[in-house]
């Protein structure tokens, strides 16, 4: 089995791991590049940043130099999504195309066997080659992760442990697809689409919900800038910020069209907008969810999208067993 | 007779798909030893009756026993012992014959490398072909060769000459038949073709609008057959219960009757039936069987 499961995807296999192998090799480059500007570690030098001018300016040229890399990365969210579904849809697909599943299950390997045998090599294979993409990214990432936290959408999606979930997520889309439709390019074209779909509503939906976010509220400090965006009052940068606002001196949150009258009414009587707020007992307050929560929500996430992969599969085994195909 | 005499026995066999039934109330018990014609029109169930002998479909209803084992089991013991081709023989097609030949080794537990490849040769198929770019005759052959390769004691071919050639057609029947000859195999194989087959089958089975219409050893079926010609009668002439078909003409009533060896009454002749008409009058009768034939069947 083991040679016959090779010989038929080694075509997927070898493409994919090039492809990994090549990102993974200019990730690494750039990477040692990126690194070398913060010869005491980037987490130290994030903690000097206020204090040290070095690390401040290490982080400057941080961004100046490899910023471009660290936003084409964020469409490196798709790669879980063609690892998956590029060695998934052809599983049974091909097989039921080009009309070979009356050969393979005629020989003397059980169907069972048979199927046991491809999926596990084929998620194998998924689980290895994105989760070596997602190591090299992760760790490539780590001087923007000490200045910008884990919890944004271009750091949690690709790092850590839900970028293999959601592989083994398109690989189960793409092998259930590809086991109802019997057609490896529909198959490949439903996982991608159930793909965006979940991992769009599970990001923008579900995950702010994986447990109760914190709040914190205090009064509008008389001094500082005018401008308060950025500055919300959260305990740390690389917390995750899901909502802010200005509540009143009861609490009672206030509509940006509330703050919007107070900052009108505040320009027409002339006075500092800060001031303003301030001697009304304005308060702002921010909704967030603690950056050490970090770990906690890649595990939910990637055993929510596991499950489901596990389902899918589930029903192909089903499928296959009751020899409904 | 003990259960393993028998090549394939099914019994109350029905497959469903969602669009209805493929298949009804097949029971059918067939020797080992010889070759066994499968015989229907498109659409009349063949794939889905062959389908489920080797095990790749389950019946809705009833059970299947192979050789004597219930093929739902698919054990790798009695997988082993069936071969398939299916129609159009698939391979895969990107493979080369040599490949193709591992695969069978590495799916097996008995295969004849030596065999299939002795069998390729002699047909001057080379083995670092790609299957894809063999010609349908050659992909036939090569498929042959591995489901021969497995020494398999039933042999299911699915319309296997259908997409061939003449030329294609006849090697691959002498090749078929050589195996058969060698001895040990039950061929079981379907066909929309009807001549021809008096010369290579012994046993037949004819199957229509998803049941079987008719089954038995083709010998005995010519000998219990014959063509009544009389002058045209427009009385009912099945009193009976014996004709299967009736062809009237301006002056003349044919009947085909099913009657052993009843003498005919005075003014009419009889005849010998040639296989194909009685294979042809079989399938020309109306769909839903007479109900001697349904009741004979759902025991």
């Amino acid at each position: 089995m083991t040679w016959l499961i090779w010989r038929q995807h080694r075509t997927e296999v070898c493409v994919l791991g090039l492809l990994v192998g090549m990102f993974g090799i200019a990730l690494l480059v750039l990477g040692t590049q990126a690194h070398d500007l913060f010869p005491g570690g980037p987490a130290r030098c994030a903690g000097e940043a206020g204090v040290n001018e070095a690390c401040a300016a290490s982080f400057r040229r941080l961004d100046e130099e490899y910023g471009y890399v660290e936003n084409l990365l964020a469409g490196f969210y798709l790669v879980p999504v063609v690892i998956g579904a590029f060695l998934g849809a052809p599983l049974l697909a091909r097989e039921l195309e080009d009309g070979t599943w009356q050969l393979a299950w005629t020989q003397a390997v059980p169907r069972m066997r048979w199927l046991a045998a491809k999926l596990a090599a084929l998620a194998g294979v998924t689980v290895t080659l994105t989760g070596m993409f997602t190591a090299v990214l992760t760790w490539f990432r780590q001087p923007f992760d000490a200045w910008e936290g884990r919890f944004q959408y271009d750091a949690f999606d690709l790092e850590g442990l839900v970028p293999v979930a959601y592989a083994l997520f398109a690989f189960g889309v793409a092998t259930a697809a590809g086991a109802i439709l019997r057609r490896s390019l529909p198959a490949f074209g439903v996982a991608f689409g159930a793909f965006l779909a979940a991992r769009m509503s599970v990001a923008l939906l579900a995950r702010p919900a994986y447990a109760t976010p914190l709040t914190t509220m205090e009064p509008v400090p008389v001094g500082g800038s005018k401008d308060q965006a950025g500055h919300w009052p959260v305990p740390s940068f690389a917390d995750w910020m899901i909502e802010h606002g200005y509540a009143d001196a009861t609490g009672r949150r206030l509509s940006w069209t509330e703050y919007y009258e107070l900052e009108g009414a505040a320009n027409r009587a002339g006075a500092n907008l800060n001031q303003f707020l301030h001697a009304r007992g304005i308060q702002q307050f921010g909704v967030y969810h603690p950056a050490d929560r970090f770990w906690t929500f890649q595990l939910i996430e990637a055993a929510l999208f596991i499950a489901v992969a596990a389902v899918l599969i589930g029903v192909v085994a089903w499928r296959v067993r009751r020899r409904m195909i | 007779m003990t259960a393993t005499e028998f090549a394939l026995r099914a019994d109350g066999v029905g497959k469903r798909y969602r669009k209805g039934w493929a298949l009804r109330d097949c029971t059918l018990a067939l020797p080992a030893g010889g070759v066994i014609a499968l015989v229907g029109p498109n659409g009349a169930g063949k794939t889905t009756l062959l389908r489920l002998v080797v095990g790749l479909l389950a019946p809705s209803t009833g059970t299947v026993e192979v050789l004597g084992h219930d093929v739902t089991a698919s054990t790798p013991q009695t997988l082993s012992r069936v071969g398939f081709l299916a129609q159009d023989h698939p391979l895969y097609k990107r493979f080369t014959v040599a490949e193709m030949l591992r695969f069978g080794r590495a799916c097996n537990l008995r295969f004849d490398q030596g065999l299939a490849e002795r069998r390729l040769a002699k047909l001057g198929i080379p083995l670092d072909r790609r299957a894809g770019t063999l010609s349908g005759g050659q992909q036939a052959q090569v498929a042959l060769a591995l489901a021969l390769a497995k020494r398999p004691d039933l042999l299911v071919l699915d319309e296997p000459v259908a997409s061939l050639d003449p030329l294609a057609r006849h090697e691959f029947l002498q090749v078929l038949m050589g195996a058969v000859a060698e001895g040990g195999v039950t061929v079981l194989f379907s066909s929309h073709v009807v001549h021809e087959l008096e010369r290579v089958c012994d046993h037949l089975v004819v199957l229509n609008h998803g049941r079987v219409t008719l089954t038995g050893d083709i010998d005995t079926l010519l000998a219990e057959h014959r063509l009544l010609v009389g002058p045209r009668t427009a009385t009912d002439v099945d009193r009976a219960g014996t004709v299967v078909e009736a062809v009237h003409s301006d002056r003349h009533t044919t009947l085909l009757v099913r009657d052993g060896a009843i003498p005919a009454a005075p003014g009419w002749q009889a005849q010998p039936v040639a296989l194909e008409d009685l294979v042809l009058a079989y399938l020309r009768r109306p769909s839903e069987p007479s109900a001697a034939i349904s009741s004979g069947v759902a025991a």
